[in-house]
């Protein structure tokens, strides 16, 4: 009785304290979110970025021409500041670094870096360079539920559960849209679905919606309407057109990925590269001024007939990938999404109009089409097919619309998936040394070294002792096997002792019988350990130092135990109830 | 400004100050004419000449900033007090052609509550103080479409399922929000896509659907009588007119709500008045809760002071509840665009440069 009744105090406890977290964290995401909105706004206003700000000054084009060239190269100089003497990872946070945070124990970069990368990442927004503002604005999120984290609350799985909390908070805000914020969370961020986590998440959801919605009474981020899809047939160019956004995916990332490699190439202090896009950006914006900043005025356009010329959709699909890929690549600070949005709604547009001319059947007008595409090309990028589904349906209330956009997303995902894999945020994290491709246990095993799991404890012996010292010195030890060292404490190999047994008392042990492999590492993990010791059928495996002398040893045993610790602890925290 | 108000305006403006004496101080106020001029004669002027002596003399403009300009430049000093839109009030009061108001001139509210708190927000100007709502909307002949009726701006453009000529104001004002909004654009976006080329362009691309079938109308009474007449199917106009013509003369015309340009009228007083003590006097009495609620029992207009809104009732004449015909019924709220006074004060010369060309480049004998 007594034992039932603790158990559901330590139950309620947990609820409360979890659901706090998740109010807390959810209400502070959320309110940050809409202050960032709100702080790039009026950056892109009084900086003359936005259109509604350029049409003001429109007697003065000399001012307006002026402003397109030197806001964003000062916008980067500042971003290049900043990130150079405020940070000390000297890179922009965002949400590879969540993923990690949640996937692996390893620790969130500190506090200030965070801040850092978010005012970076609200300058270069503000000054019109060509990223996304959804990525800082998750790494926002995750700031705040690592924070509540460090809360010593007795609560198990605080840290991944906070985050995510903090991560759906700020989606949810930021597009209105609580469900895909909830979804977002465990697709990209938590990757599993226990219900421990989802409650608190769902709460988080909630406060965010709440509080955008109900407290500040934010619009929607994109009304649209739509009479539904007239004609089955469409669903097959639907299909197509993901495939098709899909090559567009890998388009973009590659070229992220080569901005990144050629930035990292070009003889310039890194403090000053920001402004060099920056200034590429300006001068192609003085032509095309779209290409500038989150382009929430062509994101409209694109749904409406006679807006855009085909050759203009595509000479801006161009331009819009080049320029995010170069002030990504050069080291603004933002995302990837609002500008995938925005190429995948623009090419959505041309499918759509050329499909009309091509396809001698008729169709149900472009928004499908240029929904569809925004959302393909977007999910893709993210990895996050499901979020996008919801967040179409969220904005529009459009079951139709939702429907038609849900199959170009998932045909999109189909083919990207083998072409660029789960997304760039994974991708980011496999040159990280991350690798979620084979799943999230075998991720963290390769992450962890199996040298925490080691022993000190060695039986040592010199190469050049004979066999009778070496087989007393074990059986002194109670061991089974010795580490033999060379010239200056190398190692050299491992002697059994079932072979010393064989061996003349009075000579050292012949280099024949000297078992060089397996040996480690500190660099090998718990999973190339567990490769390495197939078929072995020793004692325990030597760890070696970088010079290669044996600092410890690891028995089979242990890497057993290490595997089992660590898939025992993904599955109780990927199972958890309550 | 059509040259030919010009002219009858000068004449006017000349004449003026022969008849003013200064033993008997009259007040000269600048106003639109028509409907709304007679709902300010009975609800404000008569009563104001009724208790302080002075008489109200009338000149009738059509908005806009060209006639005050005129004045300004002619050192005009008889105009003692101007009845703007506000965003022109707001323009002009940056130009310096405005005095500016001491806000403490304004009566507090019937109970007590003080005239800030009392108005709508943004009310109270640096130059003008806003005394009205109004709209412009569409509103067509009910004799034009006996079957299915228009219902959404959209069908404004249709003519298509709607036939029949249109009338719009000659002026650019309304017209590029609507066509905007009859190809989708969400109200919240529509000065945002209005602030590019892409997006004016698309609105007059819509405008030349309407090529060969419009009337331009530059009086506020016009439309009215274009639609009560029958030489036009639908009109855009101000409610007021629209429902004086409604509800005094019986006309067949019905309101479309959807897409009404919530507008302010606000009054000033022009920077070179002789009389700014007189102008003042007479804005703090025709800004009280009673003669604003006074005027919207003669007209669909809605004051600008919670207390004059909560005193509203019947029409004084056909005992028509004037509720339903305010522009700020919530159900009529839902679809209206509130005019972006930033947008339309910075972007004035810019739209009728626009708006010119296209006339110029559409000359058809409309």
């Amino acid at each position: 009785m007594h034992s039932t009744a603790r158990h559901w105090l330590s139950i309620s406890y947990r609820i409360s304290a979890i659901s706090l977290v998740a109010v807390t964290v959810g209400a502070v995401a959320s309110l940050c979110a809409i202050g960032f909105v709100e702080a790039v706004a009026w950056l892109n206003h009084r900086l003359l970025v936005s259109p509604y700000a350029r049409i003001q000054w429109g007697e003065r084009p000399e001012l307006v021409l002026a402003a397109t060239v030197l806001v964003p190269t000062l916008g980067g100089l500042v971003v290049g500041l900043l990130m150079r003497y405020g940070s000390s990872v000297r890179r922009a946070l965002a949400p590879p670094d969540a993923i990690l945070a949640v996937q692996t124990d390893q620790p969130l970069p500190s506090l200030r870096d965070g801040i850092v990368s978010t005012l970076a990442a609200i300058v270069s927004l503000g000054s019109g360079a060509s990223v996304g503002q959804y990525g800082p604005m998750v790494y926002l999120g995750t700031l705040f539920g690592a924070l509540a984290a460090k809360l010593k609350l007795g609560v198990k799985d605080l840290k991944a559960i906070a985050i995510a909390c903090g991560v759906s908070a700020a989606i949810a805000t930021a597009f209105n849209a609580p469900i895909a914020g909830l979804v977002f969370a465990h697709e990209v961020i938590l990757r599993h679905y226990s219900l421990r986590a989802f409650a608190p998440v769902t709460v988080a959801a909630a406060t965010g919606y709440v509080l955008a919605n109900v407290v500040f009474e934010l619009e929607p981020l994109f009304l649209v309407d739509f009479a539904g899809v007239s004609h089955s047939y469409e669903f097959l160019l639907f299909a197509f057109e993901g495939m098709l956004c899909a090559l567009l995916a890998w388009v973009f990332i590659r070229l992220i990925e080569k901005a990144g490699k050629l930035a990292a190439l070009v003889r310039l202090p890194q403090t000053i590269k920001p402004a060099g896009a920056g200034l590429a950006l300006g001068l192609v914006a003085l032509w095309m001024p779209e290409v500038l900043g989150i382009g929430q005025e062509s994101l409209r356009f694109a749904t409406i007939p006679g807006a855009f010329g085909a050759g203009e959709l595509g000479l801006l699909v161009t331009l819009k990938l080049l320029v995010t890929a170069l002030c990504v690549g050069f080291g603004f600070v933002g995302g990837v999404f609002s500008p995938a949005l925005l190429i995948g709604i623009l090419f959505g547009s041309l499918f759509g109009m050329t499909a009309q001319t091509i396809v001698p059947l008729e169709l149900s007008g472009l928004v499908a089409y240029a929904i569809g595409g925004m959302m393909a090309l977007a999910s893709a990028v993210i990895g996050a097919p499901l979020t996008t589904i919801l967040i179409v349906f969220e904005l529009t209330r459009n079951y139709d619309l939702t429907i038609a956009a849900m199959v170009t997303v998932v045909f999109c995902n189909l083919v990207s998936y083998r072409m660029v894999g789960r997304s760039l945020f994974d991708r980011q994290l496999r040159a990280r040394g991350f690798d979620l491709r084979q799943g999230r246990d075998r991720a963290i095993l390769q992450s962890l070294a199996i040298a925490d799991y080691a022993s000190t404890d060695v039986t040592r012996a010199d190469a050049t002792d004979t066999a009778g010292a070496i087989r007393t010195l074990l059986v002194e030890q109670q061991r089974a096997e010795a580490v033999l060292t060379g010239a200056q404490g190398y190692f050299v190999g491992c002697v059994r002792l079932q072979t010393l047994l064989t061996l003349p008392d009075a000579e050292p042990v012949p280099r024949k019988h000297w078992r060089i492999d397996p040996a480690f590492t500190h660099a090998t993990s718990v999973w190339d350990a567990m490769n390495a010791l197939e078929g072995f059928v020793g004692e325990s495996v030597p760890i070696l130092d970088d010079d290669g002398r044996p600092v410890g040893s690891v028995s089979e045993e242990a890497v057993i135990r290490a595997y089992l610790g660590i898939v025992d602890d993904l599955r109780r925290e990927e199972n958890a109830t309550a | 400004m059509r040259p030919l108000n010009l002219m009858w305006l000068l004449t006017t403006v000349l004449t003026l100050p022969a008849l003013a004496d200064t033993d008997h101080p009259t007040l000269t106020v600048v106003t639109w004419g028509g409907a709304y001029e007679r709902s300010q004669h009975e609800a404000y002027f008569e009563s104001f000449t009724e208790k302080t002596g002075i008489e109200v003399e009338t000149v009738r403009f059509n908005g806009g900033l060209d006639a005050l300009k005129e004045a300004y430049a002619k050192g005009n000093h008889s105009w003692d007090v101007i009845d703007m839109i506000k965003a022109n009030a707001d323009t002009a009061c940056e130009q310096g052609l405005l005095r500016e108001l001491d806000p403490s001139i304004l009566a507090p509210a019937p109970d007590g509550t003080p005239a800030s708190e009392d108005f709508i927000k943004g009310a109270i100007g640096r130059c003008a103080v806003t005394q009205l709502v109004f709209s412009t909307v569409i509103a067509y002949d009910d004799r034009a479409f006996p079957g299915v009726k228009p219902r959404r701006v959209e069908d404004f453009f249709d003519t298509q399922r709607f036939p029949g000529r249109r009338a719009l104001r000659r002026a650019p004002v309304g017209l590029f929000e609507w066509a905007l909004m009859s190809q989708g654009v969400p109200r919240s976006q529509l000065y945002d896509l209005l602030s590019t080329e892409r997006g004016l362009d698309l609105a007059f691309n819509q405008l030349d659907k309407l090529r060969g079938q419009l009337t331009w109308w530059t009086g506020g009474n016009e439309p009215a009588r274009l639609l009560a007449e029958g030489k036009v199917a639908m009109a855009s106009g101000y409610n007021g007119r629209f429902f004086d013509a409604q509800v005094n003369d019986g006309a067949p015309i019905t309101i479309i709500w959807d897409g009404q340009l919530l507008d302010y009228n606000s009054w000033a007083i022009p920077a070179q008045a002789d009389q700014p003590q007189l102008a003042e006097r007479f804005i703090r009495y025709a800004t009280r809760a009673e003669p604003m609620a006074h005027q919207a029992s003669l007209i669909s207009y809605s004051p600008s002071r919670h207390s004059a809104r909560e005193r509203v009732g019947l029409h004084k004449e056909t005992s028509t509840p004037m509720r339903p015909y305010l522009p700020t019924l919530p159900a009529h709220l839902e679809k209206a665009i509130h005019r972006d006074q930033q947008w339309y004060t910075q972007t004035f010369d810019l739209r009728w440069r626009l708006f010119e060309r296209w006339m110029n480049r559409h000359a058809t004998p409309d």
